[in-house]
């Protein structure tokens, strides 16, 4: 149970702050393009 | 362990009503608890309140709200809309400052909860100040109710994560603060998202918006209040003894808020972030247009975008980069980095933008914002280094205060100094060199204060309490 809690509580952090970075990198090849 | 909530408590403590689950008494863990479980609980926190940093997508939508296509005569202004950002930044030093006392008594359950309430509360009222187009109410409800959400949650998680982590305090508070830079990464798409998905033909979808980020950033930073926990009194991490010689800035001791604001070493400290703050902030504000102007017929804004979205992204990976090496660094050394190659690479920028080196250019902003990031995160560390642990959070609401004047000094210097150059003529390409050197003053002026820093004097310390 222990083990399920911590994988549920740091993929709810960073399953959004993946996207986000994910999004930022998309638009910062941009820059060089 | 358990995922149901609430834990046993104490005989005696049951049945205080509703609001007995966010009592300070109803977090503590167990001894055996795994630590590691506490700091997604501070990041959940902070990645919501750090969608303040991409407030600025709201901008133009908000100028447009009669118009919808365009801004028609009745529309806010951009500088009316951007009073909303400056008041929100202005209540989080304020909140942090005046309600650091209570986080610490309160405990962090119930100070999440306060800030969940806050922050998503004021996107409420900022929907409906929306919806009547009535500016007040978006002061009143992103900057004053929500600047308070932003204030309270930033301190709440922060001296409970130097307790589970005392020894690695600078990588615990790291991860939490972190949050609050990749914040911005997660809600500038999701505004432009929520914004295109409710967007009609009468209404450019900001109202709606809104009301959706405010259900959803209070349902995210309740996982922060469901999970968080203090560790039990005089814990340790298993296998942990405190060095028996103690570094020469860490004190073994601790000082009261109400004393530590009063020492020279609070005051030497918060210039130090006022000016590591100034440096960075100044660029973040001007970041597109810069770029824009320096390097003119060669990136759009398209590419400005990009890089505006690079920096974010090394403020955020400077923040747990830096903090994490100042464990092993010191605190003080690590803020002698941040200084000395600040001033190494301020100096250096106008003679990049010169040679017309992009690639260049934008690896100095890079490494100055990551010690943007570094310098937020790692302050918390070393006020628990001056002052000990056991009102580090309430200290650390105070020196904020250093955030808020920086908010202010720091693109008020590039704005005006630019402004300044332009209107004397100096080409726009140009026209940033002077404040590169004026960023090398203020970064100077931090150096010294750092260098001044000394440890504090026993007649300050907490008699009654030992750090554990």
């Amino acid at each position: 149970m222990s083990k399920l809690r911590f994988f549920a509580l740091w993929l709810a952090v960073a399953v959004p702050l993946a996207w986000g970075v994910a999004k930022t990198l998309q638009n910062a090849v941009k820059l060089f393009q | 362990m358990s995922m149901t909530f609430p834990e046993p408590v104490a005989e005696g403590a049951r049945g205080a009503g509703a609001d007995s689950f966010l009592d300070r008494h109803r977090t503590v863990a167990p001894r055996d608890y795994n630590r590691f479980l506490v700091p997604p609980a501070a990041l959940a926190v902070h990645l919501s309140i750090g969608q303040a940093y991409a407030f600025s997508t709201f901008n133009l939508p908000l100028t447009k709200l009669i118009g919808i296509s365009h801004s028609a005569p009745g529309d806010w202004t951009l500088a009316q809309i951007g009073w909303t950002f400056s008041i929100a930044i202005l209540i989080l030093g304020a909140s942090a400052a005046l309600f650091g006392r209570w986080v610490e008594s309160a405990g962090p359950r119930k100070a999440m909860f306060v800030a969940a309430a806050c922050f998503g509360g004021g996107f409420l009222v900022s929907a409906a100040g929306v919806y009547w187009h009535e500016i007040a109410l978006l002061y009143l409800g992103y900057g004053v109710l929500g600047g308070c959400g932003l204030g309270i949650g930033y301190i709440s998680p922060v001296s409970t994560l130097i307790k589970w982590f005392p020894d690695r305090p600078g990588m615990a508070t790291g991860m939490a603060i972190m949050g609050f830079g990749g914040g911005a990464l997660i809600a500038a798409p999701l505004s432009l998202f929520l914004m295109e998905h409710f967007k009609t033909a009468t209404t450019n979808g900001v109202a709606p918006a809104f009301i959706a980020m405010g259900i959803i950033y209070f349902s995210f930073m309740m996982i922060g209040v469901l999970a968080v926990r203090v560790p039990p009194e005089d814990w340790r991490p298993a296998g942990w003894e405190p060095p028996a010689q103690p570094k020469k800035l860490v004190t073994t001791a601790n000082v009261l808020v109400s004393t530590a604001w009063r020492t020279p070493q609070f005051w030497l400290l918060w210039g130090v972030l006022c000016m590591n703050v100034t440096a960075g902030i100044g660029v973040i504000s001007q970041a597109s247009p810069m770029i824009q102007e320096m390097f003119s017929g060669r990136v759009g804004p398209a590419a400005a975008a990009g890089f505006v979205g690079l920096l974010s992204l090394f403020n955020m990976a400077g923040r747990i980069f830096w903090a994490s090496i100042s464990d092993y660094l010191g605190r003080r050394n690590t803020y002698f980095v941040f200084f000395l190659l600040g001033i190494l690479l301020y100096a250096t920028v106008p003679s990049i933008g010169r040679q017309g080196s992009i690639g260049l250019f934008v690896a100095a902003f890079a490494v100055i914002l990551s010690m943007y990031g570094g310098g937020f995160a790692t302050i918390p560390a070393y006020l628990r280094d001056m002052f000990g642990t056991m009102h580090v959070g309430a200290i650390h609401g105070r020196l904020l205060t250093a955030w808020a004047a920086a908010g202010v000094l720091g693109p008020v210097l590039v704005n005006y100094i630019r402004q300044y150059q332009i209107d004397g003529g100096v080409p726009k390409a140009q026209a940033y060199s002077v404040t590169m050197y004026i960023m090398c003053v203020l970064l100077f002026v931090g150096l010294l204060c750092n260098f001044c820093i000394r440890a504090v004097h026993q007649r300050h310390h907490h008699r009654q309490s030992a750090r554990q």
